[in-house]
């Protein structure tokens, strides 16, 4: 038995023995064997379209020849003058904005209401994910007949408070077709975060708020003074998770006012999908795909480093 | 996001359309969503409803009357044995030819043998499949299904059908018969540059719809111009606002074909045209201006929802009774009639409306027909890069044969392609108030020979049309920007489309 194997068990030896046949690099210990299905599927999946989108971009498109000329600086001059892209951009914050404020501050509260032992809590917390196994394009679907001005129950409920005139459109109003698809977001998605909260609440530590209570802290002092900055790093995390999601918004915008009215919901993704599927210049659209991917590298990354995020 | 997602959201969402149509069952709305990936709650399900798509009627598929002839039987199970495994595919919108073809396909495919593969996806996917197969010549659709406005695009890319005929003696159909199809909709539509790009394979055309009972309760004569036209809706809105309902409805949706379909109806009746001569947008022009103005005060007297509506949203306006004069599709008529409709026989087909004179042939450019007709037809083309050329050949053929074009006119309610289609005496049977309704197609019939109005044959226009047209449109309509001036609006349109056609070399 050689000397080195003495101390190993028998599993230990059979682990780390090597097939003669194969090369050193192939051998179990090695981690490339471990990491070359997943490595793969980066490559396949992630890395090659990048590559691909980023060599569309250095293309022109002759729409009507159809010749793709090799100009690298065609598409991200002609992004940087795109008015629409600017409005996108301003748009896409706005949602995001928007979106986040309402999903993290119904979140809390609901999680909150909901962070309780008593009996029937486990049923309501079980209902709260029903929103988030319907698709966004369904739930999208949904609000654009619910705010339909003509038959719209969510249109008629506030043309009956006299908030809108009637037969109002809500989608077909530029100063109101934010709010109208930001509310199906905003339905959908309060619950995710609703979760997330909630799993944050429940594993805090009970002893520093048996001892504020016993010094006479309200529950809005707690509530600021210790679970707000206990909660920081879940809350950051879940900013960041919903954020990037929120960045891409698309199913929403496409099926309820296809970036409309005029431009007034035109996102990031939704002017790249109209580029793409509308216009066919498939190197433009790349172009802004590319510049959404580069705007959320930006904005998570400094988000991280500000708020000093780990993951 | 890619096409098999784009898909799949899109296949949600017509899946959800046709369950609130009525056009497909609980179970079968069910199993779709199941098949989507789709598991939510019977709330939310109850939530979907009210759109449309399809007005046909698809009850009549297995009756006697709409039985294949054994003639083709027996002649697709002779010339299509060679092909049997084969699998060819193509992908179309929801148009009712395209529909319909997809449940009889049954009857091409057993004696054949040849499996069709139908992708139904939203027309501009169409057109970026299109538009990708065609770029890498893939070959991965053998039949293309080209609206009119993309015939010029993809002229290059399909064999001549006619061509083909002749070529391919021992695959053609007997008694296919070229001369039966409409010759406005072959010159209008397959025709480029002296090529057949395709056949003709359907025909929604603008007519003039009106609700006979409110015209009467108003003392309203039927209108024939936009002057009359606009006094009408004015009437009717001030009188019946109150009770929901306005004088037209319209498919103004910022950003989508269909507010370009109804502005360009609007230039070419205020005399404009969308090009000149020389190759420059006229939008903007004197003629143009005033057409958009015109649509700003029609705007006014439709339910607000239409800035938010398609054509879909314009038919539910039609069927719930919230307007009562309206310019559009002639498609909408089986739909108005259908059994369960709350307005079954009280709209009545009518000419399309008349406007000041329309800017000669010789004054316009890229070939732009201006009539008083929007037409939104289509042609099936057969690829120059199928891998499977002579089977797709056999399914265009039996596709577009006298007897399946008509049954898909009955089953489908929509415009025939061939001439026979208009005299047959199912067709005919069919032109009372009711399901299924063909009493609107002898005007329809008249519109294509006399009023039939052509959009410009360009490359460009796929993108005009779908993009800087009706965005901009919508921002003014919605009163996003340019305060309400339509002359700023089409300034700004001018500019994007002559320095994209400049930039293009046309």
């Amino acid at each position: 038995m050689p000397a080195d194997s003495a101390s190993h068990s028998p599993v230990e030896a059979r682990a780390t023995e090597r097939r003669p046949w194969l090369p050193r690099w192939l051998s179990s210990e090695h981690p490339f064997p471990w990491l070359f299905p997943a490595a793969a599927l980066m490559v396949v999946f992630g890395i090659y379209p990048l590559v691909y989108a980023i060599t569309l971009s250095l293309y022109k498109r002759n729409a009507a020849t159809r010749k793709m000329i090799f100009d690298p600086t065609h598409n991200w001059t002609k992004v940087l003058a795109d008015e629409r892209v600017w409005n996108a951009i301003y748009n896409t914050f706005v949602y995001t904005g928007v979106a986040l404020f309402f999903q993290l501050t119904l979140g809390m509260l609901i999680a909150l209401l909901l962070d309780s032992d008593r009996k029937g809590y486990g049923v309501l917390r079980a209902m709260m994910t029903l929103p988030l196994v319907i698709p966004p394009a369904v739930t999208g679907m949904m609000f654009l007949l619910m705010l339909n001005g003509s038959f719209g129950v969510l249109s008629r409920g506030l043309i009956a408070l006299g908030i809108f005139p009637t037969g109002f459109s809500i989608l077909g109003t530029a100063n109101t077709a934010m709010a109208g698809v930001l509310t199906a977001e905003i339905w959908q998605w309060t619950p995710f975060m609703v979760l997330i909260m909630l799993a944050g609440l429940r594993s805090l530590p009970k002893e520093p708020f048996e001892a504020a209570a016993i010094d006479g802290a309200t529950a809005t002092q707690a509530f600021f003074k210790l679970t707000l900055p206990m909660m920081s790093k879940v809350i950051a995390i879940a900013v960041l998770i919903r954020g990037i999601d929120l960045f891409r918004a698309f199913d929403y915008v496409k099926v309820m006012t296809d970036s409309g009215p005029g431009t007034a919901t035109e996102t990031l993704t939704s002017y790249a999908g109209r580029i793409y599927f509308g216009s066919a210049d498939f190197p433009y659209a790349s172009t802004i795909a590319l510049l959404t991917l580069i705007i959320v590298i930006l904005a998570s990354t400094t988000f991280m480093k500000i708020f000093k995020v780990k993951l | 996001m890619s096409f098999k997602d784009h898909d799949k959201k899109n296949f949600i969402a017509d899946v959800a359309r046709d369950f609130a149509a009525r056009r497909i069952s609980k179970r079968d709305f069910m199993k779709k969503m199941a098949l989507a990936g789709v598991g939510f709650s019977a709330f939310s399900a109850g939530l979907l409803g009210g759109q449309r798509g399809f007005r046909g009627n698809l009850g009549l598929i297995g009756t006697e009357a709409m039985a294949q002839d054994a003639s083709v039987t027996q002649w697709l199970k002779d010339v299509g044995s060679p092909f049997k495994g084969t699998k060819i595919r193509y992908t179309s919108e929801a148009t009712p030819p395209t529909v319909v073809l997809d449940k009889i396909k049954k009857e091409f495919t057993d004696p054949t043998g040849i499996e069709v593969e139908v992708e139904i996806v939203p027309l501009e996917q169409v057109l970026a499949k299109a538009t990708q197969d065609v770029q890498g010549q893939l070959g991965t659709y053998d039949l293309y299904y080209l609206d009119q406005s993309w015939v010029a695009t993809f002229a290059q890319d399909t064999i001549d059908p006619t061509q083909y005929y002749k070529d391919k003696p021992d695959l053609a159909m007997p008694g296919f018969d070229w001369d039966d199809f409409s010759k406005p909709l072959v010159e209008g539509l397959a025709m480029y540059d002296g090529k057949m790009v395709g056949i003709p394979f359907d025909i929604p055309i603008f007519m003039l719809m009106y609700r006979k009972d409110i015209l009467e309760k108003h003392g309203i004569a039927v209108p024939t111009t936009e002057e009359e036209f606009t006094a009408a809706i004015q009437k009717i809105t001030e009188a019946e606002k109150a009770n929901g309902m306005y004088g037209t409805g319209l498919q103004a949706k910022s950003g989508h074909y269909s507010l370009n379909c109804d502005w360009t109806q609007m230039v070419w009746n205020a005399g404009g045209s969308i090009f000149g001569a020389d190759k420059k947008f006229k939008g903007n022009d004197e003629a143009g201006v005033a057409g958009l103005a015109l649509y700003q005060e029609w705007v006014k007297n439709a339910p607000p929802e239409s800035l938010n509506s398609t054509w879909d949203g314009q038919f539910q306006m039609m069927a719930a009774g919230q307007c009562a004069l309206v310019q559009s599709w002639d498609e909408f008529f089986p739909g108005l009639d259908a059994a369960d409709s709350k307005v079954q026989g009280l709209w009545m087909p009518a000419k399309p409306l008349n406007g000041k004179a329309l800017r000669a042939k010789s004054e316009v450019g890229f070939g732009e027909v201006p009539n008083r007709a929007h037409q939104g037809g289509s042609v099936l083309g057969l690829s120059k890069y199928s891998k499977n050329v002579d089977a797709a050949w056999l399914f265009m053929q039996w596709a577009c044969s006298k007897d399946v074009m008509t049954r898909c006119t009955l089953i489908g309610g929509f415009a025939p392609m061939r001439l026979s289609s208009f005299t047959d005496p199912r067709v005919n049977e069919k032109a009372v108030v009711g399901p299924g309704t063909t009493r609107h197609l002898e005007l329809v019939k008249w519109i294509i020979d006399n009023d039939m109005a052509s959009e410009p044959d360009m490359p460009l226009w796929a993108g005009f049309s779908n993009n800087e047209i009706p965005v901009n449109l919508g921002k003014l309509l919605t009163g996003q920007d340019f305060g309400g001036d339509p002359k700023k609006c089409m300034d700004t349109i001018a500019a994007a489309i002559d320095a994209a056609v400049t930039e293009a070399g046309l």
